[in-house]
């Protein structure tokens, strides 16, 4: 007990003392995560609006193909990608591999399935009338994507937050395409990893802590547009 | 002149059901029109039709002389302005539903402030052109609704029971904003309603739909059951009719109805006696319900009514020929 609150002590102690490297993890790691959440709803929630909208051949299969890539573990989307990017893959010329590109494209590809299907949820649960009431005013496919997105703008935002939150707390991809290199690709979580394994127990706390507190503000922020679509 | 919409073997099937079957139907330009009928007509099926929200099973419908194979021009929709039974305002203002409508019909940005101020001023809303439409009564909703619906001056107006759920002070209002849209003599009115009388007063023509057929009889004294052998079935009477057609429904033209105190003896195929129901005096007429076990609607003067000496609770017998039943 005495070694866990001492560790824990410790732990407050670097982050109220602003420990550099520390919060250097902190940015790099948001950053990233940022970026991935960025470009995954770009693509995915216009995707997901257009394929509510719309019945074609296959979409039963596009999804259960999203379910399925909802629940893929991360380490295997970490290995697939790493073959991709390894200078021997398809992609190796690109040198991707083992820098922060290389982590937002895991992280995005893994949240992209979690966002189409957010943002398809959100238009079949919102009011039935509101895309006849969008064409009969005089939508047509581009703007009425727009019109929709705009509409459930709260959801839309809730699902790229629920993104953001899924990506900064991945781990197996971005230890195996980001390398987890000191001051590059190292990542919260990646670090946390690396510090208990080293048996710098706080340091590991202390990023652990850092990433509750992200956690934490996330969900805040999503119960509060909840509140605000209330 | 051409027609606003011409509708030729239309089927519209809600999974197996036949929510509306019209072999032909037209809809006049520059006229207000109601579509009367109760609920699960095919009053809301056929406005989306017209709306083209909802393309039918089968059949083909012109638009202003104009076949339509899947989508609208955007000048075409531009023509159409249409009102859900319950509108849906989109986030925002009165007025920034009305901008958002203007801006996706492509009104230019310059046009759009005197246009939202002539439709909300049409419909007499213009003191909550600022409010929040979440904030709207059912009435005001209902004519922002209609304020957008009509600014950006389409040439055909369809709306979907534009009176219900109103108290009567909005449905008098909205009687009112309908009567001056219809005064304009370059606009096509289309709207539903359950009430016949509301219909015919505020239309230039009525459309009857039942069970989402059109039919030329008047909404009044229609019976369900079983056609055998010219004898109608209701389940409660039988009524004596010419046809040996299949059928499901008739209907007797209550003007052909013949009220008297006792049992005529005549060619008419058809007594029944009953108990008066009601009374009621409209546009100079007097309408009489009476249960005979259905009940039936019947229409006499004013004169007839003091000769019968007729009051609620007294007995009394009407009779009509087996010609003056409808079958469809």
């Amino acid at each position: 007990m005495s070694y866990f609150a001492d560790s824990l002590s410790a732990a407050v102690e670097l982050i109220t003392s602003f420990d550099p490297a520390l919060y250097d993890v902190v940015f790099n790691s948001v950053s990233i995560s940022f970026i991935a959440a960025a470009i995954a709803s770009v693509l995915a929630i216009p995707a997901g609006i257009v394929m509510a909208l719309n019945q074609f051949i296959g979409k039963q299969l596009i999804q259960h193909t999203l379910n399925t890539l909802m629940a893929m573990p991360t380490v295997l989307i970490g290995l697939l990608l790493y073959g991709l990017l390894s200078r021997l893959g398809p992609l190796g010329h690109l040198e991707l591999l083992y820098t922060p590109s290389a982590i937002i494209i895991a992280e995005a590809i893994l949240i992209f399935p979690i966002m189409m299907n957010l943002a398809i949820a959100a238009v079949t649960a919102a009011d039935p009338r509101l895309v006849p009431t969008l064409i009969s005013l005089g939508a047509k496919s581009t703007t009425l994507t727009i019109q929709v997105a705009k509409q459930t703008r709260f959801i839309m935002l809730a699902a790229i937050i629920t993104g953001f939150g899924r990506a900064i707390g991945e781990v197996g991809a971005a230890m195996m395409v980001g390398g987890n290199i000191e001051g590059y690709t190292r990542t919260m979580t990646t670090a946390i990893a690396l510090e208990t394994s080293k048996g710098e127990f706080e340091v590991g706390l202390a990023i652990g802590l850092l990433l509750l507190l992200i956690a934490f503000l996330v969900n805040f922020i999503l119960s509060c547009l909840q509140r605000e679509k209330a | 002149m051409t027609n606003a919409y011409q509708l030729d073997r239309i089927k519209v099937f809600y999974q197996q059901t036949c929510a509306l079957d019209l072999p032909h139907l037209i809809i006049p330009n520059q006229q207000c029109v109601a579509l009367l009928g109760d609920n699960g007509a095919g009053k809301s099926t056929l406005l989306n039709l017209l709306a083209f929200l909802n393309p039918p099973s089968k059949g083909q419908i012109k638009l202003s002389g104009q076949k339509i194979k899947s989508t609208l021009s955007p000048e075409q929709r531009r023509s159409i302005g249409y009102v859900n039974q319950q509108p849906f305002l989109l986030t925002g203002s009165v007025s920034d539903n009305i901008e958002l409508a203007l801006k996706l019909q492509g009104i230019p940005a310059s046009q759009r402030p005197q246009r939202i101020a002539d439709a909300l001023r049409q419909v007499n809303l213009s003191h909550l052109a600022k409010q929040r439409a979440s904030t709207l009564s059912g009435g005001e909703l209902k004519r922002a609704a209609i304020a957008r619906a009509i600014a950006h001056d389409p040439a055909i107006l369809l709306l979907d029971e534009p009176f219900s759920h109103l108290d009567q002070n909005h449905i008098q209002q909205l009687e009112t904003v309908i009567e001056q849209l219809a005064a304009q003599k370059d606009k096509t009115i289309v709207f539903s309603t359950h009430d016949r009388l509301q219909g015919a007063a505020l239309a230039d023509t009525t459309i009857n739909l039942i069970k989402g057929r059109v039919t030329k009889s008047p909404l009044l004294n229609v019976f369900h059951g079983q056609l055998n052998q010219h004898l109608f079935d209701t389940g409660n009477i039988k009524i004596h009719t010419t046809s040996q057609q299949h059928a499901s429904h008739i209907a007797i033209d209550p003007n052909e109805i013949i009220i008297s105190n006792s049992e005529l003896s005549s060619s008419m195929r058809n007594h029944f006696t009953g108990r008066l129901t009601a009374v009621a005096e409209e546009a100079g007429t007097i309408h009489l319900t009476i249960d005979c076990g259905e009940r039936f609607y019947a229409i006499i003067s004013p004169e007839a009514l003091d000769e019968l000496d007729l009051s609620i609770g007294k007995s009394v017998c009407l009779s009509f020929k087996s010609t003056a039943v409808s079958i469809f």
